[in-house]
């Protein structure tokens, strides 16, 4: 156990070197794995433990003893449960078992003066019962609902977030290195959530104002939801994942998304809240606005050179991604251990980097697990500074 | 008659206004359905168009979702004065994401692109399964099968659904070309498809190159 903390602390300072400017030990590995990997990886049926979470424990615990990483791998994100109390359409299972958004809407044009005025009424009163269809109804039976959503929401974040604080301590995570909070760029919020990608693009063509006031008026909801539940502290980040930047041409990118985008990340910075962005598909059209971001911004990359981005943002900026995952399943081990030092020879030098793969490990059988560990094993004992 | 080349510049320029208006105005004239046939050619052009700029880095994704969308528009309007119409189709396409998968924007763009390419494109939607792709393919034999996905998952249905092909000894006779996020060469092989891609203009280009 002394053993145990000893290693958290070790792994602790890594982190806080990296956030503080100073060059750490070595590479520290902030790996995620998804709660679908966990289930399947223990054999365990994708249906039944989803549902029941009194199953997740074994199954965080065999993934964590498992894999290296400096910080803890479990990410236990979305459940069913409170989906389906909702009568969710944005949040819907594959017959694979597994939850994901498909292209829905429940914001119409006519809402949109609505939304500017007040979002957040907006929201609750038309969008809502449109997106969680069980809400569609008289008001005493829509608070039962909801109430009933929220109760299965706590139960299960709750009880997933007990499980991964125990394994943390269990195997000498640090708690630092991910992220404590979660919210959008308010244009992507309008796209994913709101309008809908096939729609957002058809607005910007016809109602340019009313999607400009509509980020504008998103803003201080995404800055609320992105602020976590405790003060904020410099170890910690808010996830923002990007999503519409690289199908816009660059003058809507600078109209629509970049404005209220910037601001977001600038305003959680000066609360004292950094953002951990996953920089989606291909930025390199953009890299001299990411570059305007307030320091220390985290930013994982999906695509894009490694050495052209490390020489603009890296020494701003704490960068980690890059390491395509489809390779973990398609290469044999010997290249995969390449792929690891051939970005590590580019991204480690200066510090200001952290080692992650190019996207979350979603499914056990999409990587071979091999390769995996042998890759996580070749990081931590050869990025040494 | 409609300026066809204004029609076919318009719809290439994504100039929502002024292809809805001329669509309007040419319908209003009563024509015969050979003119109307040209007309759906003019704005079948325009979506080669927008596949060009795509390709020059002029367009993003954002617009070849609003040109489907635009093309779409289009072709209601017109409906009521195409008539019947024996258009000759260049090839057929059974398309569908794969099973696990429930992303369609990407499916979506290349059904409309290679619909305004003279493809015959029939959508089986959704998180499709290996047998029903078999029991599309045995029934409608098609020259090409695309397969579409967004999740890393997605890969290991799309090597599911070519194995399952090969099994139902329908392989040989078809084209498979996948899509999406996370395709890679190496992925492609490992697959068994014959081309990818991840970018749907580029998907109809291979797709006419085996049918040409």
């Amino acid at each position: 156990m002394a053993d145990m903390k000893a290693l958290q602390q070790e792994r602790i300072q890594l982190f806080k070197d990296l956030y503080d400017n100073k060059l750490p030990k070595r590479v520290p590995i902030n790996l995620v794995l998804s709660v679908e990997f966990a289930i399947q990886y223990a054999g365990m049926d994708l249906a039944q433990a989803q549902w029941d979470t009194s199953m997740l424990e074994i199954a965080f615990d065999k993934m964590c003893g498992d894999f290296i990483t400096d910080t803890n791998p479990a990410m236990a994100f979305r459940y069913p449960s409170y989906y389906k109390i909702l009568g969710a359409r944005n949040f819907v299972m594959s017959s694979s078992g597994f939850l994901q958004h498909p292209e829905v809407h429940g914001f119409e044009t006519e809402d949109y003066d609505y939304f500017i005025q007040s979002p957040y009424d907006c929201i609750m009163e038309r969008v809502l019962p449109r997106i969680y269809t069980e809400l569609d109804t008289n008001p005493v039976q829509r608070s039962i609902v909801f109430a009933k959503a929220f109760k299965a929401f706590f139960d299960d974040v709750v009880n997933g977030n007990i499980i991964i604080a125990k394994l943390t301590e269990k195997y000498g995570f640090s708690p630092i290195g991910g992220f404590d909070g979660f919210c959008e760029a308010p244009f992507d919020f309008m796209s994913d959530q709101l309008r809908g990608f096939k729609n957002i693009v058809g607005d910007i063509r016809r109602i340019p104002d009313k999607v400009v006031g509509a980020c504008e008026a998103a803003l201080p909801l995404m800055i609320k939801t992105g602020m976590p539940p405790h003060p904020p502290s410099p170890y910690g980040a808010t996830f923002i994942p990007l999503h519409m930047a690289p199908f816009l041409r660059e003058k809507d990118f600078e109209k629509y998304y970049w404005p209220t985008f910037k601001k977001l990340v600038d305003d959680l910075a000066a609360s004292g809240q950094s953002a951990y962005l996953f920089v989606e598909h291909d930025w390199t059209r953009f890299l001299d606005y990411l570059y305007e971001l307030p320091e220390n911004t985290r930013m994982m990359f999906e695509y894009g050179d490694p050495k052209l981005i490390k020489d603009k943002l890296g020494k701003k900026h704490i960068l980690t991604g890059f390491y395509p995952i489809t390779l973990l399943k398609t290469a044999t081990k010997q290249q995969c251990i390449d792929k690891a030092k051939e970005l590590i020879d580019i991204l480690a030098p200066g510090g200001k980097y952290m080692f992650t793969f190019d996207k979350n490990i979603i499914t056990a059988d999409s990587v071979n697990i091999e390769n995996l560990q042998a890759v996580l094993e070749y990081v931590s004992e050869n990025a040494n500074y | 008659m409609v300026d066809l080349n204004l029609l076919t510049q318009a719809v290439g320029d994504l100039e929502e206004d002024k292809v809805l208006d001329l669509l309007n105005q040419f319908v209003a004239t009563n024509p015969t359905e050979e003119e109307a046939q040209k007309v759906v050619g003019a704005c079948q052009q325009g979506m080669a168009l927008v596949g060009d700029l795509f390709d020059s880095g002029e367009y993003f994704v954002g617009d070849l979702i609003f040109a489907g969308e635009l093309l779409s528009s289009a072709i209601d309007i017109l409906k009521p004065v195409i008539g019947s119409g024996n258009t000759t189709k260049i090839g057929s396409i059974v398309l569908g994401t794969v099973e696990g998968d429930l992303h369609d924007i990407g499916k979506n763009i290349f059904k409309s692109m290679s619909e305004a390419a003279g493809f015959e494109v029939y959508d089986l939607g959704i998180d499709v399964s290996a047998n029903t792709f078999i029991e599309k393919v045995k029934e409608l034999q098609p020259q090409v099968i695309g397969m579409s996905g967004v999740l890393t998952l997605a890969l290991d249905s799309m090597k599911n659904i070519v194995d399952a092909l090969k099994n139902a000894g329908l392989r040989e006779n078809v084209k498979i070309v996948i899509g999406g996020n996370p395709v890679t060469k190496e992925a492609c092989e490992q697959i068994g498809a014959d081309a990818f891609t991840t970018n749907a203009a580029e998907g109809v280009k291979i797709c006419q190159g085996w049918v040409s």
